[in-house]
């Protein structure tokens, strides 16, 4: 019998908790009001890359707020559902197909992750309405959908800007330090492709998984190679053990280590501590929006984007937030300019026509061939000095 | 490659290796006490580095106390788990309490998901950073911590298994079940008390480890799986051979990347393992099934 007790308050220990966990989430589905406009979310809210999706979906649903408390579109009203992928391709296929059969979706916004976003890419163009991704990998807008747009910036934009950087701040020997998963694989196909272009020769390659704990054999078999540089690409927390390590090994002669807009979040710094100073890495302006220079019209959007996520979530928006932000207002912009009674097709139509929209990671011009809108404007570098970004500027 | 280098990368092996040797003892203690592969062992790995940063940063704990926090509350996660899953099993079948423990490590991570955020958290140094160099090569202060608390676990299970009543019932039931049960040990209590202490030992290794990492909800399961396979390289059931395997994998990972390429040294590891398995299936130090009977 005692067993039989423990059994009975041990489920409903664990019921109570995710019942706790889910109290903040969404009211998803809701009933169809005819005369709402509904858009599909599928974001990543748990597995790895939930640390994505929540940020994503929190700006959305700020900005949604904002949209209807504002009279919404052509005075009706828009509803953002959302489903969690899991981090998981076919569920984010199920959670797409559910969202454009039974939901009747006029668009989507999918995925927080590449593999999920190209997963979903049958189910958008079957339906044929547009889809936003907020991944980064360059093979979203490379391998091109007419379907499909991208609101990061993407490796194949980033990667030579970073590049141009280190050439010139004098670096022609340089190290390679990868994240074997899909954003730093897309990443290293870049580098492979455009390093020569830049003068820089690869002395050194190497690569860790996800999930490693120690990276400083990959690290002195580089330093073994006399780089005169360290370049990392990867997004995970493997990052800040990168850089413990290297400043472990260095000593007083540490590498000097650059990176990519993965690297721009909080739990770098937290995570790393001393060892991420002097870490310099390419990632858009939101970090630091006077990077857009103050007064602008992007300073003015960003800023005030950022202003109110942190009022209302306690902590400032990251580079995720900001994609989502502008994912949600490419869609929002584009129904705006169409009249009344528009088809999917249609708004698929106007938003390739976007032209000088002002959001977070950028200004964003669509054509019938570039689906990302954004140019190497649209990045700065940052470096960690006393646990903080510092902007130093552009290279060129 | 200079001599430097090379002990560089034995150093790096040695680290990763002891953190896989006190997942693999986790594996090895439960394997000898149900003759079951406990597939949430990773999960008090992620629970002991997530609940002392829990104690440490939302609760303000000193760190010493936050670790020792992290550590009892995950060998009671484990003695929990015990009791309320795997013991509801009356029959004991190996089968199904392997299920078990697939679906108890699911609920842990997504649990601590909801509780702590899908972010890493961060963990101090144990003692400040810096580093000693050992011939010339590097050896953080942390890592001395890691390959301290590794052999303190081994002394202190050793002593456990030699030198105490509660040892000798754990070894008797791993020897023979009924037997134990004959001669009046209770089979069940040991049962517990091998959770608790794998569930204290994955803890140990996640509690050491964090501080040059970070944790999240999601680092259990490459962890479970790097110490599973340092369990069956070394022969499961024997503590002894536990730590020889995880030295033995963390250094076929280092000498691996230092002699051929990073981008393969997980297969490498696996690869070596598989050979060592068909020459030797009971492990490199586990006896074959044959002697038992």
């Amino acid at each position: 019998m005692r067993r039989v007790m423990l059994g009975v308050l041990l489920t409903g220990a664990l019921f109570a908790m995710s019942l706790g966990g889910c109290a903040g989430e969404p009211d998803e589905g809701g009933e169809a009001a005819g005369d709402t406009y509904r858009i599909g979310a599928v974001l990543s809210l748990s597995g790895p890359q939930a640390g994505l999706g929540e940020p994503e979906r929190r700006a959305i649903e700020m900005e949604v707020e904002r949209i209807n408390e504002e009279g919404g579109v052509h005075g009706r009203p828009v509803e953002v559902l959302f489903e969690d992928d899991a981090t998981d391709e076919a569920k984010a296929v199920t959670a797409a197909s559910r969202l454009i059969e039974q939901e009747g979706v006029i668009a989507l916004i999918a995925a927080s992750g590449t593999g999920q976003t190209m997963a979903v890419r049958q189910e958008v163009e079957r339906a044929g309405i547009p889809q936003m991704s907020l991944a980064g990998g360059s093979v979203v807008t490379a391998q091109f959908s007419e379907w499909v747009f991208q609101t990061p910036w993407p490796n194949r934009i980033v990667v030579p800007f970073t590049l141009g950087y280190l050439r010139d701040s004098g670096v022609t020997r340089l190290g390679l330090l990868i994240d074997s998963g899909a954003y730093g694989k897309d990443g290293y196909d870049v580098i492979m492709a455009e390093v020569d272009r830049f003068g820089i020769e690869i002395v050194a390659d190497e690569q860790f998984n996800r999930g490693d704990t120690d990276m400083t054999p990959q690290i002195t078999k580089i330093r073994a190679a006399g780089p005169d540089a360290l370049l990392m690409w990867a997004a995970g927390a493997e990052a800040a053990t990168v850089l413990k390590n290297n400043a472990a090994l260095g000593g007083d002669s540490p590498l000097s280590v650059y990176g990519g807009p993965g690297n721009g979040r909080i739990e770098l710094i937290q995570g790393a501590g001393d060892a991420a100073e002097g870490f310099t890495f390419s990632a858009g302006k939101i970090l630091v929006p006077e990077a857009y220079g103050v007064g602008s019209d992007e300073y003015e959007v960003t800023t005030s984007f950022i202003d109110r996520f942190t009022e209302r979530f306690g902590v400032g928006p990251d580079i995720f937030a900001g994609h989502a932000y502008d994912g949600i207002y490419l869609i929002v912009d584009a129904m705006k300019r169409l009249p009344e009674g528009f088809t999917p097709e249609d708004l698929r139509d106007e938003i390739e026509r976007t032209d000088g929209f002002i959001g977070a990671g950028g200004t964003f011009t669509f054509g019938p061939t570039d689906h990302n809108g954004l140019s190497e404007d649209d990045l700065t570098m940052y470096r960690i000095e006393n646990g903080e970004w510092v902007l130093v500027g552009q290279a060129r | 490659m200079g001599g430097t280098e090379l002990l560089q990368f034995v150093l790096a092996g040695l680290k990763n290796g002891s953190i896989y040797a006190l997942v693999a003892l986790g594996f090895t203690l439960i394997y000898a006490a149900t003759g079951v592969i406990n597939f949430a062992q990773g999960e008090f790995y992620m629970l002991g580095g997530m609940l002392s940063v829990w104690a440490y940063a939302d609760l303000g704990l000193p760190l010493p106390l936050a670790g020792l926090v992290g550590v009892m509350a995950t060998a009671a996660v484990g003695g929990v788990f015990e009791l309320g899953a795997i013991r509801q099993r009356k029959d004991g079948d190996p089968l199904a309490l392997i299920v078990i423990t697939v679906g108890g490590s699911m609920v842990l991570s997504s649990m601590a998901r909801h509780l702590f955020g899908p972010n890493e958290r961060p963990l101090p140094l144990f003692s400040g950073g810096g580093s000693v160099s050992v011939f010339g090569a590097v050896l953080e202060v942390q890592t001395i911590w890691i390959l301290g608390l590794t052999a303190l676990a081994v002394v202190g299970l050793w002593y456990l298994y030699n030198r105490t009543g509660l040892g000798r019932a754990m070894r008797a039931c791993a020897v023979n079940r009924d037997a134990a049960r004959i001669v009046g040990i209770d089979t069940r209590l040991m049962v517990t008390v091998s959770f608790l202490l794998a569930a204290a030992l994955g803890a140990l290794a996640g509690l050491a480890v964090t501080p040059l990492t970070q944790t999240a909800f999601d680092v259990g399961p490459t962890v479970g799986i790097k110490g599973f396979a340092a369990a069956i390289l070394g022969g499961l059931g024997n503590p002894i051979a536990a730590v020889v395997g995880g030295l033995v994998l963390g250094m076929l990972e280092s000498v691996s990347i230092a002699f051929i390429s990073s981008t393969y040294k997980d297969a490498i590891a696996l690869i070596v393992l598989l050979g060592v398995l068909f020459v030797r299936p009971q492990g490199i130090l586990g006896r074959s099934r044959r002697e038992k009977v």
